[in-house]
This record gives C-alpha cells, sequence and structure tokens, in this order.
C-alpha cells in the first residue's frame, strides 16, 4: 500500500497539540456563555411556518360542509395508503361528498402528496404535529378530527397557492 | 388474404373490414368513442381520423372498408393533429369534474384527453349545461353535461335489446338524449349501456360513488342467475363484491349481460346474514360450533340411520365439483340410492336474447357429474312423499334453499329427524335444519359449472375465506389487498369461515372413517374427467378463461331446456 | 487519644466522607449534564426540583427500579462481582487523602484525613491498579464481544498510563521527601506548588488521571459508537449504576489526588501568616479545598465536551512515546531542582 503523504507538514505547535485544545476549550467555553435555543416544549410551543407539514385535514367551509368530493385521488396517491375514503351521493351540487373520510396515522408519512393532488384544495397540511397515541384506534382520524375551519388554514392555502 | 398496409405494418383483413376492424384484429387500436365491435357504425366522433395515401382528405377508419394496397396513417403528423382538435372539440362543452364522475379512470374521453388533449383550453366562453342526475330508469342515472353524444347508448338499445327507449332531441351543442315520452330505460339490458359510454354520461345506479375502479380487484367468473352462464368480472375491493361487469366471449355473451345477473346476484355474497362457521341446533336454536364438532356430530348422526332413510339432494346452484363429491359421498359412504336436486325453473324469465328459463347456473353439471337417482332409488318428488310418510328420515341438502321456492316443503322437512344443510346464507331453509355448514358463495371458490348447451366454464374465487387466502390462493389483487394488514379497516373486509361444498364434504367423509384424497378443486376435476365421460380430455386449463364444450351425446338423461 | 476514641473519630470521618463522595458525585451527573447542555446552547435538565437539581436523583431511583439483567453467557458471581471492586477501590482510595488542617474537637487534636498512612501514596497506587480488575473482570465475565473489547482496551490502556502516572509522582515524591499525603501537602505551603515548580510533571499526571479515569478524550473501554458501551454493555440497573457510580467516584478522587500532589492540597497560599483562629483556618482551607477540586472537575468536563475521542493508536503512541519519556524528564527536572536550587 502507498503510503499517502500530507500536502502539509505540521508545525512544531501543532505538533504538541496543546494550543489547539486550547483554542477548543476556549470554544466551547464561550459557548456555554451564549444564549440558548432550547424551547420549553409544553409550556413554549414551536409555530410552524406555513410551508410545515403537519397532519393532513380537510377543509370546511364556513357553511360547515368539506370540500372534499370524494375523488379517491388522495387515497390512490398516499404511498403508505393512510387515506380511506368512501363516497356517497348527496343533494347538494356537488353531488359527491364523502361519507367516511379516514386517515391512518400511524401509515401517514406527511409527505403531502394527498394535498399536492387534490383537485379541489380540500386536504391540506395543517401546523399540528402533536400526535401520540395509545392505541390503534386512537390513531384513525375520521371526519370528526379531520375537518378543520377554512379560516384556521389559511396560511397554508396562501402558501400552496403562491408556490404549488 | 387481402393486405393493407397500417402505419408501416402490414396487416391482413377480409372483405367488407373496415379498417378500424382490421386494425384491432391484428392488435392495434385506433382511438374510437362511437365505434363499437357490436354496433353499427355511426361515425359522428370523428376522433379515429386516420391519413389514407391518395385520398384527398382524411378519412374516418370505422367505416372506411379497407381495400387491397391500401396505405393508412393512423399516427402521422396529419392525423394526430385532426385528433387533437377532435379532442379539443370534445372537451369543450364537457365538464372537468373528474374527481365526482365514477367513469374517471375507465374513461376513454380521460385516456385520450392524455394521449391527445392539448392539456388546456382555449374556450374561454361559458360551457353549455344541460340536465344533470336524470334518472332514465331505474338503473341508469344520465348526465347531460358529460355526454359526447356518440350515440352509443341509442344503438344498444335499437340494436342488441331491441328496445328502442332512448334517443337524441335538439341539435348543435344542445343536443341530448332523452327517454321517448312516456318510456324509461328498464329494458333487461339497460345496465349495459353503462359499459359502453364512453364517459360518464351513463352510469349505474347500483354502483353510483360506491368506489373508484382503480380500486376494484377483477376476477374472471361467470354469473349465477341463469343457466346462461354469462362471463363476468367480479370487482371487489375490501372483500366485498361490488359490482359484476359482463367480460366478451363470443360463444356465450358477446359483450354483454343482463340487468338481473348484474344487480341480484352478488349482494347475498356481501349480505350481513352469511353463516359464518358450522352450527348445531341444541335445544331447539342453532348454535355456533366448530368444524371437528360439526363433523363428528354430522357423522354420528348419519350413521344412526339405514341407508334407505336418508336422501341426498344436490344443488344447480353448486359447483360441478361440488355435486360430484356429494354423489360419491352419497353412494359411495353412505349407500343410498334416493338423490337428486331441485330444478329451478321461470318461464317468465327467459327471452330470446340472453336470459335462459332454467334459473340454476349449473343444472346440466349437477346431472352429468351424477346427482340422479340410482336404480330403485327416489327421485326429487319421491323424497318429498317419503319424508312426508316418514321412510326417510335424514336429508343431507346442499346449497339449496328449498323452501324459499316450495314453501309447502317447509312444514314436511320440519318432521325430519336429521336435516343437515350447506348453505351460504341463513333462510327459510336453515331454519328447520338441524346441522348447518357455511358453504362458500361462488364468488369464494374454484369450480366449473356447465350451461345450458353444455359449455362448462370455470369460477375463480373473487373473496377470500379462511379457505382461500387472497395471496397464497393467486387471486387478484387490488393495490389495497396487496398492502393492507388485519389492522387495517379496507384490507380484508369480513372475511368469512366458509368452505366449498366439495372440502365440507371431504371433512365430513374424514370424520366417517373414509378419506378423501382431494386437496384442490382442480384435483376433484381430474377425477372427474377421468370418471365421466362428458369430461373426458377436460382440465383447467383447456377450459381457461372461455370455457369448454363437453361431449354431451354421452349423458344419457338431456338436460332440462 | 485512646484507641476508642480513635475508633469513633475514624468512624465518623469515613461516614463524613463517604456522605460527601456520593452527594458529590451526584451532583458531579448533575453538573455534567448541565455544562454539556450549555457548551452545546442547551439547558440541561430543568424539570425535576429546582433547576433539575434533584434530576439525578431520579436518575438513581429509575435505575433501581429497571430490570436487571444478567445475559445467559455470563459468568454470573463475576458479573456481580465487578461492579463491587469498582465501587470498592473508589471508596477506598480515599481514605489517605488530607482535606484539611488537623482540628479540634471537644480538645483532641484530630488530622482531617480519614487514614494518616506514611505509605499513603503506594497505598494510592496500588488501589488504582485494582481498579483494572473491575473493569477488566466485567468484561469478560459479560461474555459479549463487545465488553470484552472494551474490557482489553482498558487494561492496555490502564496499565500504558499508570506508568507515566507512577513515574510523575516520582517527581513529587521526591521533593516532599515522603509518602504521607499529609507530608506532601505541607512541602507545598506557600505558592511551592508541585504544578508550579514541575510542569512537566504535573501535565502528564493530569493527562495520566484523565486516561485512569476513562474520561474522554480517552474513553475507549466504553466508546459508544463502536463498542456500545464496552465493559458495561451487558449491565443494567444497579450493577450498572455502580460503574456508574464509581467512574464518577473516581473522576472527584483522581481531582482530590491532583490538588494533594499538585495544586497545594488544602492550603490557602499565606493563609497561615494571617494569624486567624484555628477553627476559621480549618473552615477556609476544607472550603479552598472544595473549591480546587471543583474547578478541576469542572475541567474535567469541560475537556470531555470540547475533545474528540483518541483513536487506540493513538492513544498507546501518547502513553508510550509522550507521556512516559515526559515523565522522566519531569524527574531529571526534580533532580535539577533538587541539586541546583537545593530546594
Amino acid at each position: 500500500m502507498a503510503l499517502k503523504r500530507r500536502k502539509k507538514d505540521l508545525t512544531f505547535l501543532e505538533k504538541i497539540y496543546i494550543p489547539e485544545i486550547a483554542k477548543g476549550l476556549a470554544l466551547t467555553f464561550k459557548n456555554m456563555l451564549k444564549p440558548k435555543f432550547t424551547m420549553q416544549y409544553p409550556e413554549e410551543k414551536f409555530i410552524p411556518p406555513p410551508s410545515y407539514r403537519g397532519r393532513p385535514v380537510l377543509v370546511m367551509e364556513n357553511n360547515g360542509v368539506e370540500r372534499c368530493v370524494a375523488c379517491g385521488l388522495c387515497s390512490r396517491v398516499c404511498p403508505p395508503l393512510a387515506i380511506e375514503v368512501q363516497a356517497a351521493e348527496t343533494e347538494r351540487e356537488k353531488e359527491r361528498y364523502p361519507i367516511k373520510f379516514e386517515i391512518n396515522m400511524l401509515r401517514c408519512i406527511f409527505c403531502g402528496l394527498c394535498e399536492e393532488v387534490c383537485p379541489e384544495e380540500a386536504i391540506v397540511m395543517s401546523k399540528d404535529y402533536e400526535l401520540a397515541f395509545t392505541n390503534r384506534g386512537d390513531a384513525l382520524y375520521g371526519k370528526d378530527k379531520l375537518l378543520t375551519p377554512v379560516n384556521q388554514l389559511q396560511d397554508r392555502i396562501d402558501f400552496l397557492r403562491n408556490y404549488k | 388474404m387481402p393486405k393493407f398496409v397500417l402505419d408501416g405494418k402490414e396487416i391482413e383483413f377480409e372483405q367488407g373490414q373496415t379498417i378500424i376492424q382490421a386494425a384491432k384484429k391484428s392488435g392495434i387500436t385506433i382511438p374510437h368513442f362511437c365505434w363499437h365491435e357490436s354496433l353499427s357504425i355511426s361515425g359522428n366522433c370523428r376522433v379515429c381520423l386516420v391519413e389514407i395515401e391518395k385520398m384527398p382528405k382524411l378519412a374516418i377508419a370505422c367505416s372506411t372498408l379497407a381495400a387491397e394496397g391500401m396505405v393508412v396513417y393512423s399516427e402521422s403528423d396529419k392525423a394526430l393533429s385532426a385528433r387533437n382538435a377532435v379532442m379539443e372539440f370534445e372537451l369543450i362543452n364537457h365538464p372537468l369534474d373528474c374527481p365526482i364522475c365514477d367513469e374517471a379512470g375507465e374513461c376513454k374521453l380521460q385516456d385520450y384527453a392524455y394521449s391527445h388533449g392539448s392539456g388546456e383550453s382555449r374556450f374561454n366562453e361559458e360551457k353549455i349545461h344541460k340536465d344533470k342526475r336524470v334518472p332514465l330508469g331505474p338503473l341508469v342515472m344520465f348526465d347531460g353535461d358529460r355526454c359526447i353524444s356518440c350515440s352509443r347508448c341509442i344503438r344498444f338499445c335499437d340494436e342488441i335489446a331491441k328496445d328502442p327507449q332512448l334517443t337524441f332531441i335538439k341539435r348543435g351543442d344542445r343536443i341530448t338524449i332523452v327517454t321517448y315520452p312516456g318510456k324509461e330505460l328498464d329494458n333487461p339490458y339497460s345496465m349495459n349501456v353503462t359499459d359502453i359510454c364512453p364517459v360518464g354520461a351513463l352510469t349505474s345506479r347500483d354502483f353510483r360513488f360506491k368506489a373508484r375502479v382503480w380500486e376494484l380487484s377483477s376476477t374472471k367468473s361467470i354469473c349465477n342467475g341463469c343457466s346462461r352462464g354469462c362471463n363476468i368480472n367480479l370487482e371487489v375491493r375490501n372483500n366485498q363484491v361490488l359490482r359484476l361487469t359482463p367480460r366478451q366471449n363470443e360463444d356465450v355473451n358477446s359483450f354483454w349481460m343482463c340487468d338481473h345477473g348484474r344487480v341480484n346476484t352478488y349482494k347475498f355474497i356481501n349480505a350481513e346474514d352469511r353463516v359464518d362457521s358450522p352450527y348445531l341446533r341444541r335445544g331447539g336454536t342453532l348454535t355456533r360450533s366448530g368444524w371437528d364438532e360439526a363433523f363428528a356430530a354430522a357423522s354420528s348422526e348419519l350413521k344412526s340411520y339405514s341407508k334407505n332413510e336418508i336422501a341426498f339432494i344436490g344443488s344447480s346452484f353448486a359447483t360441478c365439483e361440488d355435486n360430484f363429491l356429494l354423489s360419491k359421498f352419497a353412494t359411495q359412504i353412505i349407500g343410498t340410492k334416493h338423490m337428486d336436486f331441485m330444478p329451478h325453473f321461470d318461464s317468465g324469465f327467459g327471452d330470446n336474447f340472453l336470459r335462459k328459463g332454467d334459473t340454476a347456473p349449473n343444472s346440466l353439471g349437477a346431472k352429468t357429474v351424477g346427482i340422479f337417482p340410482g336404480k330403485g332409488g327416489l327421485d326429487l318428488e319421491g323424497i318429498i312423499k317419503s319424508v312426508k310418510d316418514g321412510q326417510i328420515k335424514a336429508v343431507f341438502l346442499m346449497e339449496d334453499n328449498l323452501i324459499a321456492l316450495r314453501p309447502e316443503l317447509k312444514e314436511i322437512f320440519s318432521k325430519l329427524d336429521l336435516f343437515i344443510v350447506h348453505s351460504s346464507n341463513f333462510n327459510e331453509t336453515t331454519e328447520i335444519a338441524d346441522i348447518v355448514f357455511p358453504a362458500s358463495t361462488y364468488a369464494e371458490k374454484h369450480g366449473t359449472i356447465v350451461n345450458f348447451e353444455g359449455r362448462v366454464q370455470r369460477l375463480r374465487p373473487a373473496v377470500a375465506t379462511f379457505d382461500v387466502d387472497r395471496a397464497l390462493e393467486g387471486m387478484s389483487l387490488s393495490r389495497w389487498d396487496k398492502f393492507g394488514t388485519k389492522f387495517d379497516s379496507w384490507a380484508e373486509g369480513n372475511k368469512r369461515d366458509a368452505r366449498s361444498s366439495w372440502r365440507i364434504l371431504a371433512g365430513l367423509s374424514g370424520a366417517m372413517g373414509h378419506k378423501y384424497r382431494y386437496g384442490t378443486a382442480e384435483e376433484v376435476f381430474m377425477d372427474i374427467a377421468k370418471s365421466i365421460s362428458a369430461f373426458n380430455g377436460l382440465d383447467y386449463e383447456v377450459i381457461g378463461e372461455l370455457g369448454a364444450k363437453l361431449k354431451l351425446d354421452s349423458v344419457s338423461k338431456p338436460a332440462i331446456a | 487519644m485512646n484507641i476508642l476514641q480513635i475508633i469513633i473519630f475514624t468512624v465518623v470521618k469515613i461516614l463524613i466522607v463517604v456522605t460527601v463522595i456520593l452527594l458529590a458525585v451526584t451532583y458531579l451527573v448533575y453538573f455534567e449534564r448541565k455544562i454539556s447542555a450549555w457548551a452545546q446552547n442547551r439547558i440541561g435538565p430543568n424539570r425535576v426540583g429546582w433547576h433539575g437539581a434533584l434530576q439525578s436523583f431520579a436518575d438513581v431511583l429509575k435505575l433501581l427500579l429497571k430490570e436487571d439483567i444478567v445475559p445467559d453467557a455470563a459468568n454470573k458471581p463475576i458479573h456481580t462481582l465487578a461492579p463491587i471492586i469498582a465501587l470498592f477501590v473508589s471508596f477506598t482510595t480515599y481514605a489517605v487523602i488530607p482535606f484539611g488542617p488537623n482540628i479540634n474537637v471537644f480538645g483532641f487534636s484530630v488530622p482531617l484525613v480519614v487514614a494518616d498512612v506514611n505509605i499513603g501514596i503506594l497505598y494510592i497506587l496500588a488501589l488504582t491498579s485494582l481498579g483494572v480488575y473491575a473493569i477488566t473482570l466485567a468484561g469478560w465475565s459479560s461474555g459479549s464481544k463487545y465488553s470484552l473489547l472494551g474490557g482489553i482496551r482498558s487494561s492496555a490502556q490502564m496499565i500504558s498510563y499508570e506508568i507515566s502516572m507512577g513515574f510523575s509522582i516520582g517527581g513529587v515524591l521526591l521533593l516532599s521527601e515522603s509518602l504521607r499525603p499529609v507530608a506532601i501537602v505541607q512541602a507545598q505551603s506557600g505558592w511551592m506548588w508541585n504544578a508550579i515548580l514541575q510542569p512537566i510533571g504535573f501535565i502528564t499526571f493530569l493527562v495520566s488521571a484523565f486516561a485512569e479515569t476513562n474520561r474522554l478524550p480517552f474513553d475507549l473501554p466504553e466508546a459508544e459508537p463502536e463498542l456500545v458501551g464496552g465493559y458495561h454493555t451487558e449491565y443494567s440497573s444497579m450493577k450498572f449504576a455502580g460503574f456508574f457510580l464509581a467512574e464518577y467516584a473516581n473522576m472527584f478522587i483522581a481531582s482530590a489526588l491532583i490538588v494533594t500532589l499538585y495544586l497545594g492540597g488544602w492550603q490557602f497560599p499565606y493563609l497561615d501568616h494571617l494569624g486567624l483562629s484555628s477553627g476559621w483556618f480549618a473552615v477556609i482551607s476544607v472550603i479552598t479545598f472544595a473549591v480546587k477540586i471543583a474547578a478541576l472537575l469542572f475541567f474535567f468536563i469541560w475537556v470531555r465536551w470540547s475533545i474528540p475521542r483518541f483513536r487506540y493508536d493513538q492513544l498507546m503512541n501518547l502513553g508510550w512515546k509522550v507521556m512516559f519519556p515526559l515523565s522522566l524528564l519531569n524527574i531529571i527536572w526534580v533532580a535539577v531542582l533538587i541539586m541546583v536550587f537545593k530546594l
């Protein structure tokens, strides 16, 4: 094996190593006095920017009706198959609506493809990142948990309109 | 054979064939909306325009006869730009409601919009609005906005169903489809228009919004609505049959099937009242039991009667395999000669197109594999009479709801000391049964059935049970089936503990000390092919997807009409 | 003083020393976490007690409640013995280290050292050598390759650095002309600290102390990224806590030893010239001792969070080719001090 020579030999000061150690120690000591980045979680909470992809939710219009027409594209595109949609007929002008819309949060990978594929801007990624369950059943989010008033999601919708 | 050149490829054709027909024969599909192989040529959609050398203008491939030496280009720049222009026209007034439309995923307009559309519309004006959600008939819903006026449905009613019920009204872009005054689209074949409609204008009210078509797995099977044996696809999601669609078989049903078969022959499979395990009657009520327990009970009960006190009733709804094993069980293990099956005949049902008066799918098959009285044995009426007299004390009934058909039998059969029934659902017959075995439906097992003209065709499982596993059995899998787990509410549906009747009989004979060495339905069929001359030389491979004819001259008794 | 009184005073001193060490160790762990957090711009434990002050007690409670797992492949008696040796060694070493001047209690003059032994330094060397056994036996008896590698590394490391450590102490002994820790402390009165007189010896001893206590940059026996935890991979619950405790106790004792040998022990320079009462003198001395130890402990922790781990061959190179010659050089330097400067 050919020995690879260093480009530049170390100077004596570098070789005795002690000044370098001192530099390192000085750096860490300086940092000890700097302000801290820690966020005191349950008391202080991180408010994500609009580009954040939290838990996917369904947009609920001001009249209390979901935008979703149960086309099933989100369900089709979902890589981990987290979304289940069952359509049904309604008397409203958009004749189709989801009688069941369930996201299995244990499967969801927060990729945002559902939001990207949605033709109705009906499913968007919220800022909710607090997801903890104690059993599998709790992780199934039905319409009751998914429907979110549109004004709470305006941030994200504006972001999507600008960048999608 | 004469030849012409299509896109640089020599294609053989028969005199009188159009370009599109000849192309289809040799595996090239020229885009089309209004043309359908079984319908007359209308030529109104213009999407099949092709360039033909020495012709001044483009011609539509569906109505231009192929001629010797013709040179046709279906993918030339000229043809493509014409097709793109036609697509732009078709899309002018077509709504962008694919997310709502049931046809999405199997829509010709959608497909061609992808392959030939310009991707955006230059049409700024308001689209024409027509009537939406019009129920044309009890089973078909019409959406005027989506209609591209190809007239396939009108031609179908006129030419195939022979019952003109639909027509165009108005002109130009206001043209729409209505039923004739005072009529509705209610012919027995009306739902075929939803299959041939190239867009989502005509949709099935039965299937409407139940599922997206890409979520379904499709299994080639046979309709069990009558003895025609129409070839069908069983379309399943979450282990539930959601719709049946006809499958082309020129020898049986061409592209079509009747509404009865489409709507009424699958719901019992998904029903809540399915028998989901063996049941034994204890203290007057049917109670759930295990398989071994039920086999032991049935075996010891059967052993306590002399062979002449036991009668067997096979089924024209069960497969040949099931009936064959029942006949073997009756003759070899029990030794009785009293054996027959119930005919199901409805004179009002048959017509001169597809529907047959014999409303059971496998009467001929049951008879051919040996469900008939032995020498000196009793036939069905004889059995009923002897039950009444008390000479026959035990009846073994396979997959037939006798009492629904003949309610007067309820009182008679209640007298029986032992009434063993294979049934897929709880019904009038199981009410008086002593032992009920859960039988798989036709959508849950491999098997063969024989139609009225002696064509043996294959059933394939589309719904998984404890007996047939979707992955292990090689059943068709949707993406949902493939990746589902037992923790998902959409994967395994209601998987039931039902078995094919032949397997139940094999288990029961094992309990009676006689082992049949069949592992699969195919092995039973091999035995049928060996021992019954009409089936000689057949196997599952030979039957394939389109069926095979039995050598029926060797059957002593001809089938009922 | 009769024998009984000596025994009573000794027992009281032992109790005080053990309690102080245990408390010091728990807070050492706490400060290790705090200081590492600060160095990384974090806050560190702040939930249990005031500013997280009870965190270590919570940790101990957690370890106590954990399941004690002994691997099937382990040699069970030795597996159990190893942490006991580790703890035993680290606590007993402290016996000979003086932590203050003599004080008067009920009319008796009591030295603030558990055992004023005239071969104290030899005793310390003997016990720290024994400490290798704890780690080696733990590594061997676990029946796991990671543990065994950790054990082998640590025995090689500790034996290597013990040599330079011993030679460094040689310089101190030459100057103080005694093996008694109390005499060594007294020999460093005023500013005559060994750290000032023989800086090379101080540095080699300091570096060897890092190696002997398995602290970063010499924590090869544990080396989490490569050995999963080294010799204590297979330890859980209280046995693991034993090693953990011993490790931090060792750190405390190493600091105390460095203070005693090189930094003037409990002495505050020229404090005896101020004419304080003997009570105040003792109090200030003990506090001085504590502050010196605390500063060294901070240094230990500070180094850990600043300097990456050495490679094994670098460690051996440093030990044999640098530290060993340097410590010999130090002895020559001390000889020069004695012969030329008549110290």
